[in-house]
């Protein structure tokens, strides 16, 4: 098992990949948070329907849009809207607004575009790539970090599989030199690097196996470490581990002040000590499965609600990852 | 329209789990089957993506793409109502595409072309829906067999909750369009649509699209389009009906979710995904619930006011008179009640919020029934039988379905 090979900031890119629910719009806004603390100049960039990381740094905040918004001192977010990011492209490929404006109108186009498949994820990675290259007047680039929440849906793998699909697919022309442009910062290990994130339950830790393995085997992309988020902390101190069998050797008629009867207080005990051992389980499992260190996120009781928590989890997410041996 | 639970387990054809993902909708899917199958009834569960070992205890060991009866030794320990049967199913979506091919193409070298073409190996698996929407076409391919009184599907997880219904119009749109049919054969287009009115946008866009993606691409998309015309009609007639039989009166829509906030979150926006696109949602089912020992709310005093500190006195001597003197009773004391207020207050808070999606949907909901938060996993049949139990609490099974 090796350890990561750099420190998680130090990438250009950072794509944080993990199924609806595991929590990894918190992972993005974390990691935003604590880069810009470090004097990093951070871009977060929305993949979904929904916008999730603006409303993580402050619930009443409106939306960003493909047009983007300082959310954070040292943060800015955008959500790349696939047809908006493919008239930008259009626009600079053909050089006349008024062209693309004419053929986002036409009908039939945009019955082609609706039902071809692959050019949403090749044109959303091809903005991060355009954001990627974007340089100030002095020559230094715009944005040190880039932060992807990748789309939910297939393990976020087929979307990084486009650009290689779309070289593999498109034989000649500036498509295909841009695909391969794509392609390479992708799998530039320097520059690129997926973070999975997963929760500490039975089938994420088969899911985040298999992500990992297809990673190696058919992306090349670099994966250093995978976060867990929610694991439940221990609810008793390590010495007293075992507090709910004593809870429930107390006699029940014993005379407590203002509490439930032991039963009640033991079964609620049990009931943690269990769930937290259960998440113990699986976050060994998925570090044995993965062969990955395994970096390893507290349970926030009433969700993400502001800076205090994103500063929480930041400082558990950039903490030296935990090895998990079998 | 509006139902209690077990009135939809026990009269409709098919019910339609939706909700994010990370719930446990495919253990909350398998449940309502197994209680359905107990009550009599002949019942398919078609899963997705189900954890292993659940995958294992229901029998399926690979993705077969038909359902498979559970062993007939496993049922017997089931206590299964007269008549009752359960199978299983896990979905391979990318070979029910297939099989609809298979179904719709006039001949087999039709077929041949559209398997091989690479633009269809890409729209199979790539069109935003076919993942969903090859679930509702197995449901209702199964639905035409005649052999399940009932089938419980488990969607895929989504944000696009209607994408398994816009998916077919998506693709009859894509194959209607004027563009494809002037790519595919543009005089016949022209002849009959009229050349003047639309050709100049439509070759406009049609040069900028080969100027930036190459000609092969646009080769393969006609190649693509010519031999799935004629099958366009099959499609769509098929898309209508599938459609008919989830928006009718024998199918409900269950919703998933969980108590964090995230779930609530999600569970919100489905809610009003599924109202604005005219799906009547069923109720909502709660998994995961933080829930206390003895039913019903925890005690007011929990987590404790000012009586605090007489609590802790209370039960640090409860600990040393049964722990004996060297045990840490003080201590102890403190992280036991601690923790169990930290309990308490997340039971409370579950609650309320669920409650709160409860009422905020209005009377619109049949039912909202909740389940525990359990100590282990769900992986096998006594576990989902326990998640029956607490969906369907009273109810005697057995005397039901004979």
């Amino acid at each position: 098992m090796s350890a990561p090979e750099r420190p998680l900031l130090e990438r250009r890119l950072v794509i944080v990949t993990g199924k609806g629910g595991t929590g990894k719009s918190s992972v993005v806004a974390a990691l935003a948070l604590a880069a810009a603390q470090r004097g990093r100049r951070v871009c977060v960039v929305e993949t979904g329907l929904d916008e999730q990381v603006p409303r993580l740094f402050d619930p009443a905040a409106p939306p960003v849009g493909y047009a983007g918004r300082v959310i954070h001192d040292g943060v800015t977010a955008l959500r790349i809207e696939p047809y908006a990011a493919l008239a930008e492209y259009l626009g600079l490929q053909i050089g006349g607004r008024r062209v693309v404006e004419l053929v986002f109108r036409n009908k039939a186009f945009r019955q082609l575009m609706d039902a071809a498949p692959g050019w949403r994820e090749l044109i959303t990675l091809g903005k991060v790539w355009h954001l990627e290259q974007q340089h100030e007047e002095g020559g230094a680039a715009r944005y040190d970090l880039i932060l992807v929440d990748a789309p939910a849906t297939g393990h976020g793998l087929t979307f990084l599989d486009v650009p290689r699909v779309a070289v593999a697919a498109v034989r000649m022309g500036p498509l295909r030199r841009h695909a391969g442009w794509v392609e390479e910062m992708i799998r530039d290990g320097r520059r690129t690097l997926l973070l999975p994130v997963a929760l500490a339950e039975e089938l994420p830790v088969r899911e985040t196996a298999e992500l990992v393995e297809r990673v190696r085997r058919e992306l090349d992309v670099s994966v250093d470490r995978v976060v867990v988020n929610a694991v439940a902390p221990a609810p008793f101190p390590s010495d007293l581990a075992d507090l709910d069998a004593r809870l429930g050797r107390l006699p029940d008629d014993a005379p407590l002040a203002g509490l439930p009867r032991p039963a009640t207080l033991a079964a609620c005990a049990a009931h943690l000590r269990q769930r937290h051992e259960l998440n113990a389980h699986h976050l060994r499992a998925i570090g044995r499965a993965t062969g990955l260190p395994v970096v390893p996120l507290p349970y926030l009781p009433s969700g993400v609600a502001g800076p205090d928590d994103l500063a929480r989890l930041a400082e558990a997410l950039l903490a030296e990852p935990r090895e998990c041996g079998p | 329209m509006s139902a209690p639970l077990l009135e939809l387990v026990r009269s409709r054809h098919v019910l339609v789990c939706v909700g994010a993902g990370g719930v446990g909708k495919t253990t909350v899917a398998a449940a309502l089957a197994l209680e359905a199958a107990r009550r009599g009834r002949r019942t398919v569960v078609i899963t997705i993506d189900p954890a292993r070992r659940l995958a294992d205890a229901l029998g399926l060991d690979d993705l077969g793409n038909e359902p498979r009866p559970l062993p007939g030794e496993v049922l017997a320990s089931l206590e299964m109502g007269a008549g009752g049967e359960l199978s299983a199913m896990m979905l391979d979506m990318k070979r029910t595409f297939d099989d609809l091919v298979e179904r719709f193409a006039p001949d087999p070298q039709t077929r041949q072309r559209i398997l091989s073409n690479p633009i269809y190996q890409h729209v199979s698996d790539a069109l935003a829906g076919s993942a969903e929407y090859s679930a509702m076409e197995k449901v209702y391919e199964l639905s035409q067999r005649e052999t399940f009184d009932l089938i419980v599907v488990d969607t895929p997880p989504s944000q696009h909750a209607l994408d398994f219904l816009d998916a077919p119009q998506r693709l009859i749109a894509f194959l209607d369009s004027r563009l494809v049919q002037l790519l595919v054969h543009p005089a016949f287009a022209a002849g009959r649509l009229g050349f003047r009115v639309f050709q100049r946008p439509a070759h406009g866009a049609l040069k900028i699209v080969e100027r930036v993606s190459g000609v092969a691409f646009l080769e393969d998309i006609s190649e693509f389009v010519l031999a799935f015309e004629g099958m366009s009609e099959g499609f769509r007639e098929r898309a209508r009906q599938v459609r008919a039989l989830l928006l009718g009166p024998r199918s409900g829509f269950v919703l998933v979710s969980g108590p964090g906030s995230r779930a609530i979150g999600d569970a919100r926006r489905f809610l009003g995904r599924l109202e604005s696109g005219g799906i009547p949602v069923a109720g909502v089912i709660f998994n995961r619930m933080r829930t206390w020992p003895e039913g019903g709310d925890p005690p007011a005093q929990v987590p404790l006011g000012g009586q605090g500190e007489a609590a802790v006195r209370s039960l640090a001597a409860a600990f040393a008179a049964s722990e004996g003197e060297s045990f840490p009773a003080e201590r102890a004391a403190r992280a036991a009640i601690e923790a169990v207020a930290g309990y308490a207050s997340a039971v409370r808070r579950d609650r309320e919020v669920t409650e709160a999606l409860v009422a905020e949907a209005g009377g619109t909901l049949g039912f909202a029934a909740r389940v525990p938060e359990l100590a282990l996993d769900v992986h096998d049949l006594e576990g989902l039988s326990r998640i029956a139990t607490h969906l369907f609490p009273g109810e005697d099974a057995r005397g039901d379905g004979t």
